[in-house]
């Protein structure tokens, strides 16, 4: 007994067949189907349970609208909840089971919640759940956490692959109904660079589900004969399966392309293409959506929307039921009756709320005119409906119309409202659309055939006028405007059951009118109060009917009760399609030393820093613990040779007749007089006088200049120059470009430095302490012939020198002085070793310069030339920045030596309490100096400076540590810098 | 003289791959120069463009193309040309110093990026997965460069031929451009 409702016609693929399951139990469809489609041919009315109450609930819908039959679809790790049955494409294989129920989907154990709905009505949390009050985060919150939720996720990693994408095109046609068509149609013969999308698998919107016809053929003929002439144009791209869900600015819509979800594998390639559409003219053909009247037990399965009953029985070749009713108050709702009733399925009667004669001969049928329901039996599938007037009437299946809304959501992503129009008894867009973006067609409330094609093309048609094309669409499509008389009825008030409007977060019509009692009657508050319109459906189905229940209860009218405001997406998106590629290692770029390769073949442990993976320490085979690796690396430098891949530092190239006056200007003291062949340690300030960045820069020539910046400062120094460059001081000539990827630089310091760089360094080159003093540079040779850029400059304090090549010789050069090295034991030192080595000298970095301290905090007030102006200068002469005991940079040791500093721990004064109030500084940067043999800090505490030898408490309350420190200066290791000059 | 010889590693060690309908090679011996125009100097230094190349001065988003079509100059900014021509060594900046004098200023930039060249019929579709310019041939014809942003990374992309672009991103993240490329190239085939 298989697809008993299976009536004539249709456009699904009869000849094959699809087998699919439905909580576990077989069954059969066609390619064509969707899950919903198929699941009604086979007689299975019952598709859910209701979020909150537990209600058996069938489908109400044919399309994204569907606030009932939401299953999860697929199994493992590809489940996902919450689909849609009636856009799930039918496959061979689907898997789908229903969620939101204990026990099975006929016997639903939380059933029993349905008999407490008068304690469960709208915002019953906030007023319950109050005693005792120890019980709500321990016993209740956890309670409704578990029961709240639609479906469940399968806690596995997405295995599926998202791509992202950007298109560009004249035109953006939303939608590829009636409207859609003529438009692509009209552009793309005009020679327009044209998108159509459309949500659904089969382009032609309702002209597949309607039995209209356009030139003289039926309307689904019609639409996949235009379909056909526009796939041959190269100017055209059609997206099925692809939902303009955002209108953002500046003409770009994103789009969602479903690509293998019809499929019963992705097969590796991406699942979901999100898409950023970049259109000069947009129209919005997205048609309409029906809405029900509100009734008694109107959420019973067998209750659906009348235009949806057409689409199921036209394009699917499904009667929803044996015995169908219509309950209706417009002309469109009479069109099931007939529809059906000539395929042969009895029409049981057609009840329409307005007065007057028949709108159509429905044979068998008892017509009710002015007549309301009020009730429907049969809790797992109606079988009878109930009339105000106490009638009774068999029906397995209710079509209800009342009315359609325009789809104009996208037209209010921008903030526009919508106008109201009463003779439609709808919201249509306003005047405020999105710049670039038209409407055409049911979406802009012509809802008829005729009107809706003439639309498209007339949109069409000036949207290309606008863009200076000439518009050449050829014959115009022909068809009549059917009938679309309304009179607005919104719910029947003699109703006693309750009266459904938000299906999927079961809100009624009594829910609404308590907001309404509780004064919450705003839209905007009716919204949240309620929940209605909140899940994800978005209220697509009630929300016009909810307002106008408000509207009542206030006495105001529609249109100035108002709607909400629509936000994209239009319809959910996955997070996997919004993350795209940015997963797991892709999430961002790396960027990598020139050294990278060497290091990682020496087993580097290598640590992130910004972007950059730089080398953090490199374990010898035997050491266990980081400390011993770092320990020895220090030790190596100091005692002979270390090399360390400095590269990451910014480097940037300064050219320009004016250079040196714009270093003068950007750093705090002096650079128009440096030297050729020299380099100087430069401080730079914010403009409001806060130390931003150091480094050092050197001179190569008249007109040149090479700065060095930290590794994370890099891009905003540039920025920053860039800034005062092109805006401040347009009048200099001075130049800027990076170099900082292109130039290895490694730094070989200690004492046998230079002995070591004397071994590549081309023999015509001399590079001792007098021909290449301290803070000398220049450009040499190495290797034969390789040029290089020497700079000898220290980090580490010991003889040093840093060597830049061009960084297709990083890897070669990084070798070589290994190789070189090792008659002097070099040893290889990262990033911690480094930072060891300029604790120890006292050298600031990054935990000192962290944009609240000022160069005086520093130490280096008076490196603030004040014979010239800087960025800076004026504002960082603030009183509250130069007091008598402000912070001042020193160095800090345990008094008792075994113990450990910690950095961020905060100075306290012997015998104080360790309260904000006594906060005399804080620790920034703490190492272990395998010089010294014991912990020592760096921090700032107030008059530093005048307190060497005091003894304060280091206090770290998120540890539980405060010990006794000593202040001391903060160049622990060689502090007459003896070791540089030699 | 030093025993130690240097050698030059490109950035993707020369990759080179053909894919259904896309081939991508990286191009390792672009030379790429940077011109800064002095304040004041634009026509000095198109007067040296024209003379000692035959090219003219880029308007910015313009290629400019020498006369024995050897070297693309590309406008790069208000007062900032790129040289790129094919030259395997870190000497480049010298070359266009010596031919264009102290009319400009150069940087050598030949290893600050790494360049990739795609091609084929299905190069377009890849490219449209992370470039969000309009690369059609009537809005992206040969003779235009732009700057954009691909997966984080900023990119140089020149339409090279009628399905072919040269794409240039930083090299210090070869890797990951690399990646991207190829991922769009996996993902269309």
């Amino acid at each position: 007994m298989t697809q008993t409702n299976r009536i004539a016609g249709g456009l699904v693929e009869r000849s094959k067949t699809v087998n699919f399951s439905f909580n576990g139990k077989s069954f059969q469809g066609h390619p064509g189907d969707t899950l919903a489609s198929a699941l009604l041919a086979n007689g299975q009315r019952l598709m859910g349970r209701s979020f909150k109450y537990h209600r058996p609930r069938g489908v109400l819908s044919a399309g994204s609208e569907e606030p009932n039959a939401l299953v999860q679809l697929r199994t493992g790790a590809h489940q996902e909840p919450n689909t849609r049955a009636t856009v799930a494409e039918l496959f061979d294989g689907l898997e789908a089971t229903t969620q939101n129920h204990r026990g099975s989907l006929e016997t639903d154990y939380m059933e029993v919640t349905d008999l407490f709905s008068r304690f469960l009505s709208a915002g019953f949390y906030y007023k319950t759940f109050m005693w005792p009050k120890s019980f709500w985060e321990k016993i209740y919150e956890p309670i409704i956490r578990h029961s709240a939720g639609l479906g469940r996720i399968s806690f596995e990693a997405d295995p599926d692959i998202y791509d992202k994408g950007f298109l560009h095109c004249d035109l953006l046609v939303v939608g590829s109904g009636p409207a859609g068509l003529a438009a692509a149609l009209a552009a793309g013969r005009s020679g327009a660079r044209v998108i159509m999308a459309d949500e659904d698998f089969l382009l032609g919107g309702r002209l597949n589900a309607e039995s209209l016809e356009v030139d003289g053929m039926l309307g689904s003929q019609w639409a996949a004969k235009a379909c056909a002439e526009l796939a041959t144009m190269d100017n055209v791209r059609l997206m099925p399966r692809t939902t303009i869900y955002g209108a953002y600015d500046h003409g770009v819509y994103g789009a969602l392309e479903r690509v293998t979800d019809h499929l019963p594998s992705s097969n590796g390639k991406p699942r979901q293409i999100l898409w950023r559409v970049y259109s000069k003219r947009a129209i919005l053909c997205a048609g309409a959506t029906e809405r029900p009247i509100a009734f008694g037990n109107n959420d019973r399965p067998g209750v659906m929307l009348a235009g949806a009953v057409r689409s199921y029985a036209n394009r699917w070749a499904v009667s929803p039921g044996k015995t169908v009713a219509v309950f209706t108050n417009n002309d469109d709702g009479w069109r099931t009756a007939s529809d059906l009733s000539r395929q042969g399925v009895t029409i049981s009667a057609v009840i329409d709320t307005r007065d007057g004669q028949p709108r159509a001969q429905i044979p068998g049928a008892t017509v009710a005119m002015g007549g309301r329901l009020m009730d429907t039996s049969g809790r797992k599938g109606i079988h009878t409906i109930k009339l105000v007037d106490g009638r009774t009437i068999s029906a397995d299946c209710l079509a209800v119309s009342g009315g359609w809304n325009p789809n104009i959501h996208l037209t209010g992503h921008q903030r526009g409202r919508p106008a109201w129009r009463e003779d439609i008894a709808a919201f249509v867009p306003g005047a405020d659309l999105p710049p670039g973006m038209a409407v055409a067609g049911a979406a802009n409330g012509a809802l008829t055939l005729a009107a809706a094609l003439k639309e498209g093309r007339a949109a069409s048609d000036q949207a290309l006028a606008d863009l200076g094309m000439t518009p050449k669409g050829g014959e115009e499509a022909k068809a009549e405007d059917e009938a679309a008389g309304i009179t607005a009825f919104w719910h029947v008030g003699e109703s006693r059951a309750r009266a459904w409007l938000d299906l999927q977060n079961d809100v009624t019509a009594k829910d609404v009118k308590l907001a309404h009692r509780e004064s919450y009657r705003s839209v905007e508050h009716l919204k949240r109060y309620t929940t209605l319109g909140m899940a994800t459906d978005q209220g697509k189905t009630a929300n016009m009917l909810a307002l106008a229940i408000m509207a009542e209860c206030t006495g105001k009218s529609i249109p100035e009760t108002g709607t909400t405001i629509f936000r994209p997406p239009y319809t959910p998106i996955p997070m996997g399609a919004l993350a795209g590629r940015s997963r797991g290692k892709d999430f961002r770029p790396y960027r990598l030393t020139p050294s990278h390769k060497w290091a990682e073949e020496q087993g580097a442990v290598f640590v992130t820093t910004g972007m950059w993976l730089r080398a953090q320490w490199f374990p010898l085979p035997g050491e266990t613990h980081w400390r011993e690796s770092v320990d020895r690396e220090v030790i190596g430098t100091r005692k002979s040779v270390g090399i360390c891949d400095v590269t990451t530092l910014g480097k940037i190239d300064i050219q320009g007749r004016d250079a040196a006056e714009f270093l003068n200007k950007i750093y705090v003291n002096g650079f128009a007089k440096l030297a050729i062949g020299k380099v100087r340690y430069g401080l730079m300030l914010r403009e409001d006088g806060m130390a931003m960045d150091d480094g050092t820069t050197a001179r190569l020539g008249e007109n040149h200049f090479v700065m060095t910046t930290t590794t994370a400062n890099a891009g905003p120094v540039f920025r920053h120059m860039e800034f005062c460059r092109q805006c401040l001081w347009p009048e200099l000539d001075v130049h800027l470009i990076s170099i900082t990827d292109g130039w290895a630089q490694l730094a070989v310091a200690g004492p046998n430095a230079r002995k070591l760089l004397q071994k590549i360094i081309d023999p015509d080159h001399d590079i001792s302490n007098e021909a290449f003093p301290f803070m000398a540079c220049g450009e040499l040779t190495v290797c034969g012939g390789i040029t290089v850029r020497l700079f000898r400059i220290s980090f580490s304090g010991e003889l040093a020198f840093e060597i830049s090549v061009p960084a297709r010789y990083g890897d070669s050069l990084t070798r070589a002085l290994m190789a070189a090295g090792e008659e002097f034991d070099v040893v290889a030192y990262g990033t911690e070793a480094l930072g060891v080595m300029r604790i120890e000298k006292g050298h600031a970095a990054g935990n000192e310069l962290t944009g609240q301290t000022t160069a005086a905090n520093l130490g280096m007030g008076r490196m603030v030339s004040k014979k010239k102006d800087c960025i800076g200068n004026t504002l960082s002469e603030r009183p509250a920045l130069n007091t008598e005991d402000g912070l001042r940079l020193v160095g800090f040791r345990p008094v008792n030596r075994t113990q450990d500093l910690t950095s961020g721990a905060h100075f306290i004064a012997r015998g104080k309490e360790a309260v904000m109030d006594n906060d005399e500084g804080w620790m920034s940067s703490v190492t272990f100096s395998p010089e010294l043999g014991h912990s020592i800090g760096l921090g700032f505490i107030k008059s530093g400076q005048e307190r060497l030898g005091e003894v304060v408490r280091a206090v770290d309350l998120v540890h539980g540590k405060d010990i006794e420190v000593e202040i001391v200066s903060a160049h622990f290791v060689d502090p007459e810098g003896e070791r540089l000059r030699v | 003289m030093s025993d130690y010889k240097l050698t030059a590693l490109a950035a993707l060690d020369g990759y080179q791959k053909s894919f259904e309908g896309a081939a991508l090679e990286e191009q390792i011996d672009l030379a790429i120069v940077s011109i800064a125009v002095p304040l004041g100097g634009t026509e000095a230094l198109s007067k040296a463009l024209q003379e000692s190349y035959g090219a003219s001065l880029p308007k910015v988003g313009e290629i400019s193309l020498s006369k024995d079509g050897q070297t693309r100059f590309l406008g790069m900014g208000n007062d900032q040309m790129f040289a790129i021509f094919d030259h395997p060594g870190a000497d480049a900046a010298k070359l266009v110093a010596e031919n264009l004098k102290d009319t400009g200023y150069y940087t050598l930039q030949s290893d600050n990026w790494t360049g990739l060249k795609i091609s084929g019929p299905k190069c377009r579709r890849a490219l449209e997965r992370i470039i969000p310019i309009d690369l059609d041939p009537a809005a992206f014809p040969e003779g235009n460069v732009a700057r954009t942003v691909m997966e984080h990374l900023a990119v140089i992309v020149l339409r090279d031929d009628e399905n072919s672009f040269l794409l240039i991103a930083a090299s210090s993240s070869a890797g990951s451009f690399l990646h991207a490329v190829e991922t769009s190239i996996n993902n269309i085939t």
